[in-house]
């Protein structure tokens, strides 16, 4: 189902993740780029950011000047692929209406890192970083058509949902 | 549309005590390598639960912030039940460390870099990685949140009445959008 949007309020939720993206991208590239400069304060702080979400096992990490990136290379496929599917965003989707892809779609996109990351886990094999990238990017590129979209109806429906309280409220009874 | 707040904290709780708990424990934890998938999971069960205890169909933005609020509850425990497990591993890993001149002559390199990292259970690196956590999950949460509200929330149902004169307003949304 479509339904109709304000397009400027989607326009803005999307510029703000696209910058929040460019500066997450930059802060995993920043981590090895420190390290290699001799800021191991800086870049240890930088590591720990990202700590919560990815394992950072240096041998499945992509490397800068000889340290590795802050995420493996699974989760640098996600964020790359996130940014990708973000650039794609106005010209697939545009902002004129909340529309999710197909749900067929999500699965189809998921299956791969889903199959690649537990086999992995389970000791079935070990796949290349190439690969785990690749699943990654493939997963991230679908995720921002549910991010923009989602937020982008949240403040929508707060508006809505104010509007109606404001109506519903013994002021506006009482002009009635 | 509804435009009765739906009740997010319920869902949001049970949902994300169970996601950190998940999170927090060794090896179980594991999971949110692919792709924060406790996380994810754990979001999409609170939109889940939501859309169970909701009478009305639920948006995308209610998918948000009920995804939202489960990460940062996920973050929250995932920080408690870490705190005795650094301390259990890290009090292993000294025991191996300290043994290792009986087997071996010559220390690997690395060793000392992983006894400095101890300085990351102080209260304020603690601290740091929790709001850290509580950020990452709820954006990650949100993501959750809205493609639990696409495969798990009710589909709208098709209005029966007149269609509505050129001069009204668009429809609110109905439920969550679907298939585009």
């Amino acid at each position: 189902m479509t339904v109709a949007r304000d397009p400027r309020s989607a326009r803005r939720i999307w510029l703000l993740t696209l910058f929040g993206t460019a500066v997450w991208l930059a802060a995993i590239v920043l981590a090895p780029w420190l390290a290699g400069r001799g800021a191991s304060g800086a870049a240890r702080f930088f590591y720990a950011v990202f700590a919560p979400v990815c394992h950072q096992i240096p041998d499945r990490c992509f490397v800068l000047n000889g340290h590795p990136l802050a995420v493996c290379g699974r989760c640098l496929g996600i964020y790359v692929g996130f940014a990708v599917g973000l650039g794609l965003y106005p010209f697939v989707r545009g902002f004129s209406r909340i529309s999710l892809p197909p749900a067929r779609l999500f699965l189809l996109l998921t299956l791969p890192m889903a199959l690649d990351g537990t086999a992995g886990i389970l000791g079935f094999w070990r796949s290349p970083i190439g690969l785990r990238f690749a699943t990654g990017f493939a997963w991230g590129t679908i995720l921002p058509f549910y991010f923009v979209t989602g937020v982008a109806d949240f403040f929508r429906t707060r508006r809505e949902r104010a509007a109606a309280r404001a109506l519903e409220s013994p002021a506006s009874k009482k002009v009635e | 549309m509804d435009q009765q707040k739906p009740g997010y904290l319920r869902p949001a709780l049970i949902a994300g005590a169970v996601a950190g708990l998940l999170s927090g424990l060794p090896f179980i934890g594991i999971g949110n390598c692919i792709c924060c998938l406790w996380i994810v999971g754990g979001a999409a069960m609170a939109a889940k639960l939501l859309a169970a205890q909701t009478p009305g169909l639920l948006t995308t933005g209610d998918g948000a912030i009920v995804g939202a609020l489960t990460g940062i509850v996920a973050a929250v425990v995932d920080t408690i039940v870490k705190i005795p497990m650094q301390h259990f591993n890290m009090d292993l890993a000294r025991g191996i460390i300290d043994k290792l001149p009986d087997v071996s002559t010559e220390m690997p390199a690395g060793l000392d870099e992983i006894l400095n990292s101890s300085g990351m259970l102080t209260p304020g690196w603690m601290l740091l990685g929790l709001f850290v956590s509580a950020a990452i999950y709820a954006i990650v949460g949100v993501l959750g949140g809205i493609i639990g509200v696409s495969l798990f929330g009710k589909k709208a149902i098709p209005p029966a009445s007149s269609p509505p004169s050129p001069a009204a307003p668009p429809p609110a949304a109905p439920g969550p959008p679907d298939a585009g």
